[in-house]
């Protein structure tokens, strides 16, 4: 079984929807923002890649919204956009529609939210729609029931490898036939607890630009957004972007297995030094490309580029990499505007601890 | 501020009913269904933010209905609480 793309649906630092994502491809520029910290000892606002949900209002109302957190809008935004594209908004509910969402930290605004008013104000007063919020799987419940979704709903936390370990999810539904279509998706958002985190990790992030195939060097920025993907069996529908061949993971992947010369190979890599050389180590004379600048650090982040990969095979052209063609390892960066040769295209994303997730797209 | 006032700047800001300026909630009105539009979850919030922001417990269900039908009867029940205590 293959799966089709039917539809995207994306919001990040590079602005909302398939037009901005493709208008920051072809200029390789995304809006630099950032996030407060107010407990770092002093004020700071850290350099980031932020999302804007304004959009939500053109298909939720804001009265509906009143207590949806900042995670579940991104969510739902990155929902109704996917289901916008495909042309399928207009069905109304989506009987056979099942939902999964992958997140590396979920919805910790609003969790740490709760949890701290356990600490100020003492359990008696913690607040049920905090913590209706704070449940795993709260994301997924609201799509589904604002879509009028009835397939199952999921929620997968696998850190780096969230986003193809969710794919894997979707894809047995489909090959399963317990539903029609699958709106998978990916969020993270940068709270503030996220961004001390960074911070403490691994400083201000105020480099002028991320430039992650230069591997040697440390130029990460935090992001957050969502990417969400229309997915049905192929054999069931007419159009779309292009079909997901494979999707792999597993750990310990050998120097070598990737090399494949007729094949672009798009790297999760994202300027976070202690990641950059395994990227290195594996992709050396491969030909590649990286898309992390347009939208940030983040374990959501290979959703972004299975989007990426998707329009490309759509227009059967590359986009160039917005951190430029500067490498440091013998591999070669794909310049923009060139024919997708072998029409096939893969995201790699490598986790902290020596696991993979390999994603095979190819053209319909 | 009296009561009345400082009562609809918590609920705008603790219920997100950020479309709302306080000026724009009529006292009398009720609370839940045709007025503010406020449902049961609200209800319970509302049990949460009168004790954390006025320090007062409502246990008894009947007292809490008789409060919550409107921000007159409320901001009057939170005052007599007040005095009471």
């Amino acid at each position: 079984m293959k799966i089709a793309i039917q539809g995207i649906g994306v919001v990040g630092g590079f602005g909302t929807g398939v037009a901005d994502m493709r208008q920051a491809l072809l200029s390789g520029v995304s809006n630099r923002s950032s996030v407060h910290l107010s407990n770092c000892g002093e004020p700071l606002d850290l350099s980031a890649l932020r999302a804007e949900t304004s959009r939500l209002n053109d298909f939720v109302p804001i009265k509906a919204q009143r207590r949806i957190d900042n995670f579940s809008k991104l969510g739902l935004l990155g929902a109704y956009l996917a289901l916008e594209d495909a042309g399928v908004l207009a069905e109304g509910p989506q009987e056979r529609l099942g939902v999964v969402i992958a997140s590396g930290y979920g919805a910790t605004g609003i969790t740490y939210a709760f949890l701290d008013s356990f600490i100020n104000d003492g359990d008696i007063c913690a607040s049920p729609t905090y913590f209706a919020n704070s449940v795993h799987n709260s994301a997924a419940a609201y799509i589904s029931i604002m879509l009028g979704a009835t397939g199952p709903s999921s929620t997968v936390s696998q850190f780096h490898l969230s986003v193809p370990s969710a794919l894997q999810t979707a894809w047995l539904w489909l090959a399963e036939g317990r539903v029609d279509r699958v709106l998978f998706g990916a969020v993270d958002e940068l709270s503030e607890l996220i961004g001390y985190a960074w911070y403490r990790q691994r400083g201000r992030a105020d480099h002028s630009d991320m430039i992650p195939l230069v591997t040697g060097r440390e130029s990460a920025i935090p992001g957050e957004g969502a990417a969400f993907l229309l997915l049905s069996r192929q054999e069931e529908v007419q159009g779309g972007y292009c079909l997901i061949d494979h999707v792999t993971t597993g750990r310990f992947l050998k120097p070598g297995f990737l090399r494949t010369p007729d094949e672009l190979l798009i790297l999760g890599a994202d300027g976070r030094r202690d990641m950059g050389a395994n990227y290195a180590a594996l992709t050396e004379k491969s030909n590649i490309a990286c898309f992390t600048p347009l939208y940030g650090s983040m374990p959501a982040g290979p959703a972004f580029d299975l989007a990426v990969a998707s329009l490309m095979l759509k227009e059967g052209k590359t986009f160039a990499s917005p951190g430029g063609s500067e490498c440091d390892f013998p591999a070669q960066v794909v310049p923009g505007g060139s024919s997708l040769e072998g029409s096939r295209v893969s995201s790699l994303t490598l986790s902290d601890d020596d696991g993979y997730g390999l994603v095979n797209l190819t053209q319909l | 501020m009296n009561t009345k006032e400082k009562l609809k700047k918590i609920l705008i800001t603790d219920l997100n009913l950020e479309e709302l300026a306080p000026e724009d909630i009529d006292d009398s009105a009720p609370l839940f269904g045709e007025g503010l539009g406020l449902d049961s979850l609200d209800a319970v919030e509302l049990v949460v933010i009168i004790q954390k922001h006025f320090g007062i417990e409502i246990k008894d269900m009947e007292e809490g209905r008789s409060a919550f039908q409107s921000i007159e009867a409320l901001a009057a029940y939170i005052d007599r609480r007040l005095a009471a205590a």
